[in-house]
């Protein structure tokens, strides 16, 4: 099912590009890098790795190992409107619904064969508990050896020593899993591809902050949680160079995003995965765009290349997500105001202790600066209890606020 | 011996090193998920964290506390991180730190855990402003253990039925062991151990396997044994897991074994060992045999992750072994725990 479904995707996309290059919008090029990506996992593209959300996904393409974070698998299967079979089989096996529904949805698939087999598991203890419990079970169901890197909360030096040296036995784990060892030179490749598309990714943010925004709600979506994982790619450059061209076209025009861009907003964590109304009713009623996903920034330096695992290392532990909410919230509070945002939409998704867990802290924190945040309760993945009219009308309430604010 | 301050130090996780907090001359004081406090840590944190996090930060926001001198955090899992976060926002004023546990149990994995403790320990040395020998630890290690062995010999003696209050009797034990100075439940349980055997009166009732995260509520065990279980083995946050002695090593480097003996001992779903993914499930499953239980009951925090994406692969293993599994969820309050009084009945008559 899965495999057809994406072959037919990166085909369908291919054509449509073919038959008219208008249509190849830098949204699309970015679709289509991802649906490859997922159609290498199915067809077990040379080794496979299943992993935690903060691998090292370059570190693993040098090693020619193809990488994904489970819940990239979890976020395509709602995607293609699928995860409602994949979570009710993962229910049925004990699997309660508290769970993150990101981990249920690859559980329940793999459980029923719907998956592509790994070959091996690297699992990370940032951002989530649930995360790594789910890697623990689909390593003991397709009895498949589990590496895993422990990322410590706070940047000291000691840490940072800690978690290069777990990464190269990280390194030498995966040698024994393929035969092959890390070439030199391959490494040096991937760290330049990815300080080149840190950078462009930089200057696309920054043409995102204009005002009005040159940018879609839907532009941007995911994507700096999503970019990671082609990260030391020639693609990924190209992708970032795409939007950054695009952007400042549209800024050269002075075309907005949303026409008559009336509200600048910050969403938190994820997207909700599945299609629902709330990006359409915010920009068609209200012009409000979101023009800063959480994960929209690049907080590292570029990578030494002369030292790449440290540089790697120190990468991994600079997300916001990793750490305290102090830093958390903080960073937070730079996106709303370099972003010139006016409110933020917190998409509380059930089953996610660590994102839930700071909900109020969060809402304190924006509030401080002046910043309204509407704390939706939903699931990102599973559509099953999605209340659409509750949603929307909670939705309109907040940018009714909002609006009341700014003309006092 | 070391002299203590009569002062106490907060802790909320079971991998917390207490001989460190007691050879710097504190009393470390768990901080039980029980409370008569109104329920409103989920306004702060979310409804859906686990109720053992939220009745402490219930605690913590209520002033139901003793006096605490710091507490002490350790990011055991995600609502554990988000309770030290919240705790620091409700009281500013308290000294607090949070530690970092690493998941696995090698080598590397106890070197970053040594290094841990070691800043907990010059955290200690500041909070108390005393310096701390190795020779103090040393000698608060060997009473841990020493505590350790005879709570042990304690709960061969709730096993054959031959203590009085039996599971009850154990879960005051610990509590008292959790959260007052350990030199007085020393003498307490060596007293008890003292004593001859008795035969427990209250007899043909159930053997029961008991696992889960955190049951300190002595009623509870009264509970189980009105519905007719005897619990002849346990392997619960609250209960034997912060007591269990480990295997001492020969590193002359006394944070190091302690370090070490701490990863070592039966631990809670949230450590992997790499070598046998899904270990819990073994573990639990081989106690539950030897103690020869015939079913076995998880007592699960609602919204524990560690356990809840654990349950699945546990009752695969016990039904391996025809041990029967019964989940209940937990929520930190007797008033929920009395509703399952019909499903643990129902579920030690099937046993009989
Ligand atoms: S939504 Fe939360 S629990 Fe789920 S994968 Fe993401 S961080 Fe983990
Ligand atoms: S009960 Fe579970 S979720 Fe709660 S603190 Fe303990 S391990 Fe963490």
């Amino acid at each position: 099912m899965m495999p057809e479904y994406i072959e037919n995707l990166v085909n369908g996309i291919e054509h449509s590009f073919n038959s008219d290059p208008a249509v190849s919008t830098p949204r699309k090029l970015y679709e289509l890098e991802f649906v490859k990506l997922g159609r290498r996992l199915y067809r077990n593209e040379g080794r496979v790795a299943w992993c935690g959300v903060m691998a090292p996904f370059d570190l693993l393409r040098a090693m020619d190992v193809t990488s994904c974070f489970v819940e990239f698998l979890g976020a395509i299967l709602a995607t293609a409107g699928v995860a409602g079979p994949m979570l009710q089989a993962a229910e049925l096996a004990g699997f309660t619904g508290d769970t993150c529904a990101y981990h249920r949805a690859v559980i329940g698939a793999a459980m029923q064969g719907l998956t592509p087999e790994p070959d091996f598991l690297i699992g990370t203890t940032c951002p989530c508990t649930g995360g790594l419990a789910a890697l623990e079970n689909l390593a003991e169901i397709f009895k498949k050896d589990l590496f895993i890197l422990n990322i410590p909360l706070n940047d000291t030096r000691d840490n940072i020593r800690y978690l290069a040296d777990q990464f190269k036995a990280m390194l030498e784990f995966i040698t024994q899993k393929t035969g092959r060892m890390i070439d030199g030179d391959r490494l040096r490749e991937v760290v330049e591809n990815s300080n080149r598309v840190g950078a462009v990714m930089r200057q696309v943010y920054d043409l995102a902050k204009n005002v009005p925004s040159p940018i879609t709600s839907r532009d941007l979506s995911s994507f700096g949680i999503a970019m990671p994982l082609l990260f030391g790619t020639e693609a990924a450059i190209t992708v970032a160079e795409g939007f950054r061209k695009e952007f400042a076209a549209r800024i050269g025009r002075a075309q907005s995003g949303v026409k008559n861009e009336q509200f600048r907003l910050l969403w938190l964590q994820n997207r909700i995965m599945f299609p629902n109304p709330l990006e359409k009713l915010l920009e068609e009623e209200y012009r409000a765009v979101i023009v800063v996903d959480e994960y929209n920034s690049i907080n590292w330096e570029p990578i030494d290349p002369a030292d790449p695992i440290t540089g790697m290392a120190r990468r991994t532990m600079s997300d916001p997500l990793n750490g305290s909410a102090t830093r958390r919230v903080e960073h937070l509070r730079k996106a709303a105001i370099e972003y010139q945002v006016h409110g933020a939409i917190n998409p509380c998704h059930w089953g996610c202790r660590q994102g839930t867990g700071i909900r109020g802290l969060i809402s304190e924190g924006l509030k401080e600066i002046g910043i309204p945040v509407l704390n939706l309760e939903l699931d990102c993945v599973d559509s099953r209890n999605f209340a659409e009219g509750q949603m929307k009308t909670r939705v309109e309430a907040f940018i009714e606020m909002l609006d009341s604010r700014r003309s006092h | 011996m070391n002299p203590t301050n009569g002062k106490l130090i907060g802790f909320a996780c079971g991998y917390t090193p207490l001989p460190l907090i007691h050879a710097a001359g504190y009393t470390p004081y768990r901080i039980l998920p029980t409370t008569a406090a109104p329920d409103q840590a989920g306004q702060v944190l979310h409804e859906n964290l686990c109720p053992h996090v939220k009745r402490i930060l219930d605690r913590a926001l209520s002033g139901d506390l003793p006096e605490l001198e710091g507490v002490v955090f350790i990011n055991c899992c995600d609502a554990m991180r988000r309770l030290a976060d919240a705790y620091g926002r409700v009281r500013p004023q308290d000294k607090t730190i949070l530690l970092n546990l690493p998941v696995t149990t090698d080598e590397p994995a106890a070197f970053f855990f040594n290094q841990q403790i070691t800043q907990l320990l010059h955290v200690l040395e500041e909070w108390s402003g005393r310096a701390v020998s190795p020779d103090g630890i040393e000698d608060s290690i060997q009473q841990y253990q020493q505590l350790a062995r005879s709570l042990d010999e304690l709960r061969g003696r709730v096993k054959r039925g031959s203590i009085p209050g039996g599971s009850k009797h154990m879960q005051a034990i610990y509590n008292q062991a959790a959260t007052g100075p350990i030199e007085l439940t020393l003498t307490q349980v060596r007293q008890l151990l003292a004593e001859p055997e008795q035969p427990d009166p209250i007899d043909g009732r159930v053997p029961v396997y008991l696992f889960g995260n955190v049951l300190p509520d002595i009623e509870a065990f009264a509970l189980f044994e009105s519905c007719g279980a005897r619990i002849v083995g346990e392997n619960l946050c609250t209960g034997s897991r912060l007591f269990r002695s480990w295997v001492s090593e020969d590193s002359t480097d006394v944070l190091l074994r302690l370090a070490r003996g701490i990863l070592s001992r039966p631990h809670c779903p949230r450590t992997i060992d790499l070598k046998r993914p899904m270990g819990i499930s073994r573990e639990i499953k081989a106690e539950a045999e030897l103690s020869g239980a015939r079913g076995v009951v998880g007592h699960i925090m609602k919204f524990c992750d560690p356990y809840l994406y654990r349950i699945p692969t546990i009752r695969e293993h016990l039904r391996l072994v025809n041990l029967p599994l019964l989940v209940l969820d937990g929520d930190c309050t007797m008033r929920s725990f009395g509703q399952h009084r019909t499903r643990v009945e129902a579920f030690i008559e099937m046993l009989r």
